[in-house]
């Protein structure tokens, strides 16, 4: 049996930081790079658990893991409030739409 | 160590009263955000409100000021043996911080009935009605944004300077979009918060990795696990501090994280604009210095302290030069404001790499990582005072005329005398000419990177830059000016300011002729003597050492010898690879 690893949870977090990195690199939607931002934070939160769980074995790496799920959830929640004003005013959430704002 | 002890702890009433202008916020932003159920909504009530909580707030951080010099410790931990490192701390460098950002507070809010009062006059007229409606959300945004830049530059711990971060950045994105008609505005908005996530997010990521490597989150337990293990070569500490210097960059807007910053002052309300470009850039400098000193008060970076210094001169140079050049061919004044803001974004940024460069060996650099702190205190007191005039003077034009097009300033010298030459002045002293507040920050810190040159001769690069970019920068804050002054159209009506306004940006041109004059040499020895206050003071208490505020300066550095005690106390084993 192959035993898991704290390196299996580090490659799968810096895979997630990849695609997030990735997407938020690549799309046109607002709300893709959002996502991608997600991914990042999530990659960030899946070394914070893995690094406290086989190598520190204190509790400080998994709060700050709770921490960033919250603020990833306040993060969405005025991201999200923010596009749909801006769906309202532009009619699409293609960032680069909003081009009266050059220079 | 497990900092989850069972047994139950709470901080005492007399180490809560440290943090008392935090907690003054907090109370005031319930206030503000309860107050209409109570009364109505009343928007300018409401701003009174906030007014009275923020100078309240400004009193207990006197207050805290007086206190913490006098030696009380400003931490909140636990008791322990060994002590547990702090998260966070109120100590005289936060505190200068805090005061600063209060003040400039006061300022936006008072900004903000100015405004209010131009919006009453053009209620229903197209372009100028403002939304004063959203005054109540716009006081709890922008003063819960003040709570999270006051914890920044108070935070000794990794995720705190995340949270804190976070919740500055957050009601910043909203505050951008108050106008919701506004299609630049939301437009701002929009990349204010697609940049501010992906920072955040790649922050986030490089602490994770910095926890890793360190197995803690605390700055002075990393900084003390430098001392041991030299990181020279070691990759995942160098990505951490690269997803951290991101998260601070872009509070910064140093280049290249600089992209949101023109777009989102130009799209925003302008008392925003205001806060963004003085609050946001002063708690962004502050937390960078804090981990700039945490992390170089240990012996073993001094082979990387080289690459670092070049790292942060090149990025000072580079955001220096971007901000002018991008600034020479801009029509709106908002824009030139943003990209000048930028430039001097990268001025301050040349203070940081003295003190980067003077870490390391502290024997070898005396007095130069004082010198740096000194310049860019000055610099910062001077910039708060240039900023609120010019961007105050523009609004005054802009809620007149409807437009902060640089066409809307043709002579204002006749139109408004009393607009135009404080905003001459102010632009003036932006650009670092005598006798004004902006040469004086200038030449401390040309002073201080001429000192430091004489240790690291090729800092006189960062000299050459800084003469040649004010140079540079004249062109285009004389273009206003020419415009005020020199060009006239006698169809233009005069341009009628409220008195309240007139009043603000004329005492910021007094202030910045008093700095430039009487006040030069004051300003430096008060820049020098914060200096040496402003250091991260020991954790274990030494009141012997502390100077009064009115003591001479400590001969060493306070910070070196505490933190190596520290470090034989609880740090944990080294886990890395």
């Amino acid at each position: 049996m192959l035993a898991i690893g704290l390196t299996h949870y580090l490659v799968l977090a810096a895979f997630l930081f990849c695609c997030g990195l990735y997407v938020m690199a690549t799309k046109r939607n607002a709300v893709g790079i959002l996502i991608g931002a997600e991914l990042v934070l999530n990659a960030a939160g899946i070394n914070l658990v893995a690094f406290s769980r086989y190598e520190t074995g204190l509790a400080d790496g998994q709060i700050a893991a709770l921490f960033i799920i919250v603020l990833a959830a306040a993060e969405a929640a005025i991201a999200i409030a923010i596009f749909v004003n801006y769906y309202r005013l532009l009619g699409t959430i293609d960032p680069d739409a909003g081009d009266r704002l050059r220079g | 160590m497990n900092p989850l002890t069972p047994n139950t702890w709470l901080p005492t009433a007399a180490e809560l009263r440290l943090f008392a202008p935090e907690l003054i916020l907090i109370a005031t932003i319930v206030a503000v955000l309860v107050a209409p159920i109570l009364i109505g909504r009343r928007p300018v009530a409401v701003a009174f409100l906030a007014l009275a909580g923020v100078l309240a707030g400004l009193y207990a951080c006197g207050a805290v000021a007086v206190q913490v010099g006098a030696g009380a410790q400003g931490v909140l931990s636990p008791p322990a043996e060994p002590p547990l490192p702090p998260m966070l701390m109120a100590d005289r460098f936060s505190l200068f911080f805090k005061l600063f950002l209060l003040v400039t507070l006061a300022a936006i809010v008072w900004l903000w009935m100015i405004g209010a009062g131009q919006a009453q006059r053009w209620a229903g007229v197209e372009n100028r009605a403002r939304p004063l409606a959203a005054g109540p959300e716009f006081f709890v945004l922008l003063l819960t944004s003040a709570l999270g830049m006051m914890l920044m530059v108070g935070s000794l711990n990794l995720l705190v300077i995340l949270i804190a971060i976070e919740t500055a950045s957050l009601p910043s994105y909203a505050l951008v979009a108050t106008d919701k008609r506004s299609r630049l505005g939301a437009e701002a908005s929009l990349k204010y918060v697609m940049f501010g996530a992906v920072s955040t997010a790649i922050m986030a990521y490089g602490i994770s990795l910095l926890y890793g490597r360190f197995g803690t989150l605390d700055l002075s337990t990393i900084a003390a696990q430098i001392a041991w293990m030299p990181p020279a070569a070691d990759l995942v500490f160098w990505l951490g501090l690269l997803g951290l210097g991101t998260g601070i960059a872009f509070k910064v807007a140093a280049v290249p994280m600089h992209l949101w910053c023109p777009d989102v002052f130009e799209g925003a309300p302008i008392e925003v604009t205001t806060w963004l470009s003085v609050a946001s850039k002063a708690a962004g400098l502050g937390l960078l210095l804090r981990v700039v000193e945490a992390f170089s008060a240990s012996a073993a970076l001094s082979d990387a302290v080289v690459p670092l210094t070049w790292a942060v001169g090149v990025l000072a140079s580079v955001t220096c030069t971007v901000g002018n050049l991008a600034a020479l061919r801009q029509e709106s004044v908002k824009r030139i404001l943003a990209y000048s803001s930028i430039a001097h974004a990268g001025y301050m940024l040349m203070a940081g790499a003295i003190l980067v460069a003077a870490s390391g060996d502290a024997a070898a650099h005396g007095d130069l990582p004082r010198a740096g702190m000194a310049a860019l205190v000055a610099y910062l007191l001077v910039y708060v005072t240039m900023n609120v005039g010019a961007f105050g003077a523009t609004a005054l034009v802009a809620w007149q005329t409807g437009s902060d097009h640089l066409s809307s300033f043709t002579g204002l010298g006749r139109r408004a005398p009393w607009v135009a030459l404080p905003m001459a002045l102010c632009l003036f002293s932006l650009v670092g000419l005598p006798p004004l507040g902006g040469f004086a920050a200038k030449w401390f810190l040309l002073v201080a990177l001429g000192k430091a040159a004489g240790v690291h001769p090729w800092l006189w690069v960062l000299v050459t830059v800084a003469v040649l970019n004010t140079a540079l920068s004249l062109y285009y804050y004389v273009r206003i000016i020419r415009q005020m002054y020199l060009t006239d159209d006698d169809a233009l009506p005069p341009v009628r300011a409220p008195g309240g306004g007139l009043v603000m940006v004329n005492a910021c041109a007094v202030l910045l002729l008093l700095l430039g004059t009487l006040w030069f040499s004051p300003l430096g020895q008060r820049a020098g003597r914060l200096a040496t206050h402003v250091f991260y003071s020991p954790v274990p208490a030494r009141p012997q050492e502390v100077p009064s505020p009115t003591g001479h300066p400590p001969a060493a550095l306070p910070a070196e010898a505490p933190r190596m005690a520290l470090s034989a106390g609880h740090t944990p084993p080294y886990h890395g690879k």
